[in-house]
């Protein structure tokens, strides 16, 4: 039921100032009431078939259209500044969310800039401290982005564009913080919870989640190339398996010619980075240690 | 075989919202929070497999629907420019022949192939899809607008049109609307197909007819001049406006020339108007 409200029925509805407070008020027929009577014939037969009111008055005939016209450019005119209205409201509304957006750039931006401290042969758990308290602001900003774009039932993907960019960027820095932790991809669900969207009426965009995967694996083979550097000679094994399987994955996937088709084939060369890495790491037998550990669980 | 049929009923529920895997993803997790822990490589390795069948179902499904939607949209275009062809033929003569047939064919638009477009997009986001369907939409805004002018001399209201669309859908689901958006950049397209009618009038003798179009025509120029700094998407828009100013000045030159040289254009556009000077010129003559 509530899906039913998520539509382009935006004009209409968003000249209603006060926010339909209970959303499974049928709101098509709340907002059809709010077209100014005049203008709307709502239950009538089908105007254009029919002869409307003003026809009537200027009779039917080019020649005495004169005579009517005093009654049809007021008319005219009054629809214009009504969408004028209806846009200048939504351009607002545009504002407001990118007053917002610009904040969680700003948030991803930080995270990222500690996040590449990772590189610098820092111990795990004492560069994820600092990004990890990020997260409740992110999360809080996206609270507000939800609630500002509520007020327009319907319009998340009218606005989507408007925090498409910055939401790939805030699930690649997610995800890669997700995986430093635990080794593991994060899923759809662990994103939207991480953003406190789960349950929410405004959802992460799957392709969106998909993008932001992509971006996260571009970062992976700087990672192996330090931690290499810095003495973590399993580290390649383990990030070659998580990509393989990622990859493995996304083949899953029939991706139409996009831009998520477009990072998803950058992927492949992350995963010949890091076997390359990996085999260097190899053929000088400094991973040996490690695999002979393998065998022995085998 | 149950399993399929769980399958599908995920689907559907993602039809229904689009942008959300909620459903399915409450029994993703619970399956992964089931798995013991020690097992973390191998749990994880097949967790994001099954999550990632549900991004490919959920792209798949959305993709399908996308081209059937466009699909839609290609035939809404089609046949409203054959409206609007139909317009065209339109000469003093048969004119309430001519404007039936063209109404009764952009009804059968309506009910045949806007129908078809209500029916795919029913329940799911109309923004999201917006670009798949908005190319046959302004089509048809610009056919029924058309048509409209020709009959009334009135502007079609967004309102009046989506009133029409109304019968089409499932009244327990939110109907398709045409939005601002595509209602304007419908109407830009309508200032064209004006001024081909304008040009065609005037060869025709029916000057009225065409000054008629040329204040209506401006009219719209001028108002969309205010709307088209707050629309979403205005470049679009305000190439459309270029082309439009460029409509306008030929209804106006072609208006300029015929009062300048008025006198001189009437009798051989045989004009039938009987207040005409020249009405004493036995029309066998000429």
């Amino acid at each position: 039921m509530k899906s039913a409200f998520r539509n382009g029925y935006f004009f209409t509805l968003s000249r209603s100032l006060n926010p339909n407070p209970n959303p499974n008020l049928p709101s098509t027929l709340f907002s059809l009431h709010l077209i100014p009577p005049h203008s709307s014939p709502s239950i009538s037969p089908p105007p254009f078939r029919s002869v409307s009111p003003i026809a009537r008055i200027s009779g039917l005939s080019f020649t005495s259209m004169a005579g009517g016209e005093p009654h049809a450019l007021p008319l005219l005119e009054k629809q214009f500044d009504d969408f004028r209205s209806q846009l200048e409201e939504s351009g607002t509304l545009r504002d407001r969310i990118r007053a917002v957006v610009a904040e969680i750039e700003s948030t991803s931006r930080f995270i990222h800039s500690s996040l590449l401290l990772v590189h610098q042969s820092r111990s795990t758990p004492e560069v994820l401290e600092k990004p990890k308290a990020q997260i409740v602001v992110l999360k809080e900003l996206y609270n507000r982005l939800a609630e500002i774009v509520r007020e327009s039932p319907g319009g998340y993907y009218r606005y989507h564009g408007d925090w498409k960019s910055e939401t790939q960027t805030v699930v690649s820095l997610l995800a890669f913080m997700h995986w430093l932790e635990t080794g593991t991809l994060l899923l759809h669900t662990e994103a939207e919870e991480k953003l406190g969207l789960s349950g929410s009426e405004f959802g992460l965009d799957v392709e969106d989640y998909l993008v932001g995967i992509c971006f996260m694996s571009n970062e992976l083979p700087r990672y192996v190339v330090n931690q290499v550097t810095a003495g973590d000679y399993d580290c390649p094994r383990k990030v070659m398996k998580f990509l393989t399987d990622l990859h493995a994955a996304f083949r899953l996937l029939n991706l139409r010619n996009d831009f998520l088709r477009k990072k998803f084939d950058g992927m492949k060369y992350d995963l010949r980075r890091v076997e390359e890495v990996y085999y260097d790491v190899k053929i000088r037998g400094l991973a040996a240690n490690v695999d002979s550990v393998e065998k022995a669980a085998a | 075989m149950l399993q399929r049929y769980a399958l599908l009923q995920r689907i559907s529920v993602m039809a229904l919202k689009p942008h959300r895997l909620h459903n399915l993803a409450d029994t993703t997790s619970l399956g992964v929070a089931k798995r013991p822990r020690t097992m973390a490589t191998e749990s994880s390795s097949s967790s994001m497999k099954d999550a990632f069948s549900q991004y490919a179902d959920y792209l798949n499904n959305q993709n399908d629907k996308r081209e059937r939607i466009v699909k839609a949209s290609r035939d809404i275009t089609m046949n409203s420019k054959k409206v609007i062809f139909q317009v065209h033929r339109m000469s003093k003569h048969n004119r309430e022949e001519v404007l039936q047939k063209a109404e009764k064919d952009l009804a059968a638009v309506t009910d045949q192939f806007v129908a078809r477009l209500v029916k795919e997009l029913q329940g799911t986001d109309f923004w999201k899809l917006r670009r798949a369907y908005s190319p046959g939409i302004q089509e048809y805004v610009e056919a029924a607008t058309f048509c409209k002018f020709c009959r009334t001399g009135t502007l079609l209201n967004l309102d009046e049109m989506n009133a029409t669309l109304l019968p089409l859908s499932d009244p327990s689901l939110e109907p398709l609307q045409i939005n601002v958006l595509d209602y304007l950049l419908g109407l830009a397209d309508l200032t064209g197909e004006l001024m081909r009618l304008a040009i065609g009038r005037i060869s025709d003798g029916e000057v009225e007819f065409a000054e008629n179009i040329c204040k209506f025509v401006r009219e719209i120029y001028r108002e969309l001049t205010l709307v088209v700094p707050f629309m979403d998407d205005s470049n679009d828009m305000k190439t459309k406006m270029d082309t439009m100013l460029q409509s306008v000045m030929k209804i106006e030159n072609a208006c300029f020339s015929v009062h300048v040289r008025g006198s001189e254009y009437m009798p051989l556009l045989g004009s039938e108007d009987p207040t005409s000077f020249l009405l004493a010129v036995p029309s066998v003559d000429i």
